[in-house]
């Protein structure tokens, strides 16, 4: 026993005390959620950027409320008192109705209630231009591209006469014909000025649409409100008797929640696993096997290298969890936290790593460069990616068929079983239970196999053996 | 006399291949035990029975007066070709830790004992794969040694070692032995078996073909070469009756001789050409024996 736990002290210590360790814990989320976080980093630091766009308005109409609108937009962004202000007075010599411009110009406070994450270039001030000349032709337009391409604009925006007096069409499917409004730019694809510009103009034509035919804008407004659908959770009888309220459910912990468990437990599971294949073949390459061999039996080496890697991992899932903790302090969403979930999750990954644990080892037992190992590996990676592939369809349905079966499915359980259960939906006690026997039954299989090809291949030198050739050991020994 | 290890009939086979074949094999304990033979001539084969790591098809392998047995054995220390180390541990980690392996819980002053012995004191915090390949062998030969075995099993020790590693470690290995440790070691250094070594065994082909002291191996093989040191140093003798050949080697001409009976004549006639200083018959090395034996055309003859 004091032999198992001296190699499973080694094997904790070459996973943990590496700057490899500490990199890949740092980077893994980083590459999973990183996307989304640097996002929102990115359009909280750096300077707000002008970005200079050109309005060729032919309607001669459009350009005083979008200039206003962009100027009440910029005072968002604007650091300067005395900008803010003038563009205060502007407003007001304008005579537009000032909840008008306000909703066109689009409140970022309200917005960021529609969009968690918004886009980058909201913390971008929009200079608007009046083209004055009423001559346009394709000359001026390829010299206005040309002052994109240079870096002087960013972009120009050509609204045609006809956009606001168009006669409107006798069927809505016939929209098509109604003239359109040309945003040119690099990205303008992807452009949130190109948004803007349309809600402006939209919002615009609406209300002079509704003049025009004398309905009060007011009314259509507020014949519009909508009728909001709430998701709820399910009520639930607490332990006292009383029924308790249900709760709104929101994105956060309807998506983002699941995605994370499922996310940590692939990490967990990936980071622990991988290591193993590695310490293996440097023990075979470096000819360390036949030292170890010498000192311990095959069973005592396998067992303490997968005691080792199961403390490890759960060191990986202690200090993500204290992070994701912190984090949700920080920004008070300590109620998503799934206290209840964290049993369960330590159970199901020590099952999951002891699992695909012994499934590296004996492949890095059975080849003698990671070159030929990743081969071997694919169709068990491809296994522990699945949940990765059909997550979202497991969180819309986590009762269904797909779900279920999948969640039975010794490789896929751990990763399957917590993404269902954090969904919030009521998984049958059952089924967590069942999941479980399935997972330790065939993890038992798995590390005996594992264990008797481990035996063979780790003295084993030359060619790699194939496929057919490994399982062969396992079951003839 | 106490064996260390006692082999008898012992026959392992991989596949249709025989790797050993009804070997038998006693290795007195406390005596340095010289392991030589071709490449792929049964040697790992041996020394992993030894070992345990390997289980025989037949006949018995009594280790330290334990026969048969699957689990390792704690009085064995080994060291394997070259490598063996974990590059990325440090070096007083490691060596921590193939004591612990080993049984040994209490291991500092050992470790401190021969780091200083073989002057590694300074490399003890540094890691594996910053040392040269020489330091690497003797972290290798104290990881071997450091849980106080009674049996050490080297393989090819002393490869990659300049003139002065080498003394300290043979130095080590002549300590070992005289506190009563029993050391095999394979080489392909017949010179180092023949000055270190107590008892040789050669196997080649997966069957012994020799074993014992260097005297009573040296005396199964006639000796055929002279040693003649002329009086001129710059003579070339002519060429004689009963010389096969001959060369110079700076200051002694050898020359091998056809028939070790009839050294009389030879002698006469090189009297003849010149005035001799020096005559001498030589015994084969154990170099020459280890060639004689492998070279392929002269086993089969030494077979029939």
């Amino acid at each position: 026993m004091r032999k198992i736990l001296t190699i499973a002290t080694r094997e904790y210590r070459a996973m943990v005390a590496t700057k490899a360790f500490l990199l890949s814990v740092t980077m893994m989320p980083l590459l999973m959620f990183g996307g989304l976080v640097t996002m929102e980093m990115l359009q909280n630091v750096g300077e707000i950027k002008d970005l200079k766009i050109i309005v060729i308005d032919h309607t001669n109409q459009l350009y005083q409320p979008l200039n206003l609108a962009a100027k009440l937009r910029n005072k968002l962004y604007e650091t300067d008192e005395q900008t803010a202000t003038d563009s205060e007075a502007d407003l007001e010599a304008s005579g537009i109705d000032p909840k008008l411009l306000e909703q066109l110009a689009g409140d970022p406070q309200n917005r960021d209630e529609d969009d968690d994450f918004g886009s980058f270039s909201r913390g971008a001030r929009f200079l608007l231009e009046r083209w004055e000349s009423s001559q346009v032709t394709d000359q001026i337009r390829l010299e206005l591209c040309e002052r994109i391409r240079n870096q002087e604009l960013y972009a120009f925006i050509e609204i045609p006469a006809d956009v606001l007096t168009a006669e409107l069409p006798q069927s809505l499917e016939d929209f098509a014909a109604l003239p359109s409004a040309s945003f040119y730019s690099e990205d303008s694809t992807f452009s949130d000025a190109k948004i803007w510009f349309g809600q402006v103009i939209n919002e615009f034509a609406k209300q002079y649409r509704l003049k025009e035919l004398d309905i009060d804008p007011i009314l259509v407004a507020k014949s519009s409100l909508p009728v909001r659908v709430r998701g709820m959770g399910l009520l639930e009888r607490s332990s006292d008797g009383s029924i308790q309220a249900a709760e709104e459910k929101d994105d956060l912990s309807a998506i983002l929640l699941p995605l994370g468990v499922l996310m940590l437990m692939f990490m967990v599971i990936f980071m622990a696993a991988q290591p193993m294949l590695e310490s293996v073949l440097e023990e075979k390459s470096q000819r360390i096997a036949e030292v170890l061999l010498g000192s311990a039996n095959p069973f005592q080496i396998m067992t303490g290298k997968l005691m080792g890697t199961v403390a490890g991992s759960l060191t990986i899932f202690a200090i993500y969890l204290g992070g994701a903790y912190v984090m949700a302090v920080y920004r008070g969403w300590t109620e998503y936290i799934p206290f209840g979930l964290i049993p369960w999750f330590v159970i199901f990954q020590v099952g999951g790593v002891l699992f695909y644990s012994s499934i590296f080892m004996a492949v890095g037992a059975s080849v003698t460069q990671l070159k030929e190992a990743q081969s071997i590996l694919l169709p068990v990676w491809l296994l522990l990616m699945t949940p990765m592939f059909i997550w979202m369809m497991v969180v819309r349905e986590p009762n269904g068929p797909l779900a279920f079966y999948f969640s039975l499915f010794p490789p896929a359980t751990p990763t399957m079983m917590m993404l269902r259960m954090s969904t919030g939906a009521t998984i049958p006690v059952w089924q967590p239970i069942l999941g479980m026997a399935v997972l330790v039954i065939s993890t038992i299989f798995c590390v005996y196999v594992a264990s008797r090809i481990f035996r063979v291949g780790l003295l084993w030198q030359g060619k790699t053996p194939k496929v057919n050739e490994i399982i062969k050991w396992a079951f003839r020994g | 006399m106490t064996y260390a290890i006692e082999l008898t009939g012992v026959t392992k086979r991989f596949a249709r291949q025989v790797a050993v074949d009804q070997l038998d094999l006693q290795v007195p304990a406390g005596s340095i035990y010289g392991f030589i033979g071709p490449n792929g001539s049964g040697k790992t084969t041996t020394l992993r029975m030894i070992l345990r790591i390997f289980q025989p098809d037949e006949g018995t392998v009594r280790v330290l007066g334990n026969e048969l047995g699957t689990t390792a054995d704690d009085r064995l220390g080994y060291l394997p070709e070259e490598r063996g180390l974990y590059k990325r541990m440090r070096v007083r980690d490691l060596l921590i830790y193939y004591a612990k392996l080993k049984g040994n819980y209490d291991c500092r002053r050992d470790i401190d004992f021969w780091l200083k012995r073989l002057e590694a004191e300074e490399w003890k915090h540094k890691r594996i794969d910053a040392l040269s390949k020489g330091m690497a062998q003797k972290i290798q030969f104290i990881s071997a040694v450091v849980a106080r075995p009674s049996l050490v099993i080297l393989d090819e020790p002393f490869t990659g070692l300049d003139p002065v590693n080498m003394e300290s470690l043979k130095d080590s290995v002549r300590w070992l032995r005289d506190h009563g440790t029993t050391i095999v070691f394979s080489t392909h250094d017949m010179d180092m078996a023949e000055r270190l070594c107590d008892t040789i065994f050669m196997i080649h082909k997966g069957h012994k073909v020799l074993d014992g002291t260097l005297d009573s191996i040296q005396s199964q093989f006639p000796a055929n070469r002279i040693r003649v040191r002329f009086a001129d140093p710059h003579f070339e003798p002519a060429p004689i009756d009963g010389i096969e050949e001959g060369m110079f080697t700076g200051r002694y001409y050898e020359l091998t001789i056809r028939d070790h009976q009839n050294l009389q004549p030879v002698l006469h006639q090189l009297i003849d050409q010149s005035e001799i200083h020096h005559f001498e018959l030589i015994r084969p090395s154990l170099h020459d024996i280890f060639v004689r034996i492998a070279r392929p055309d002269q086993s089969e003859l030494l077979n029939q």
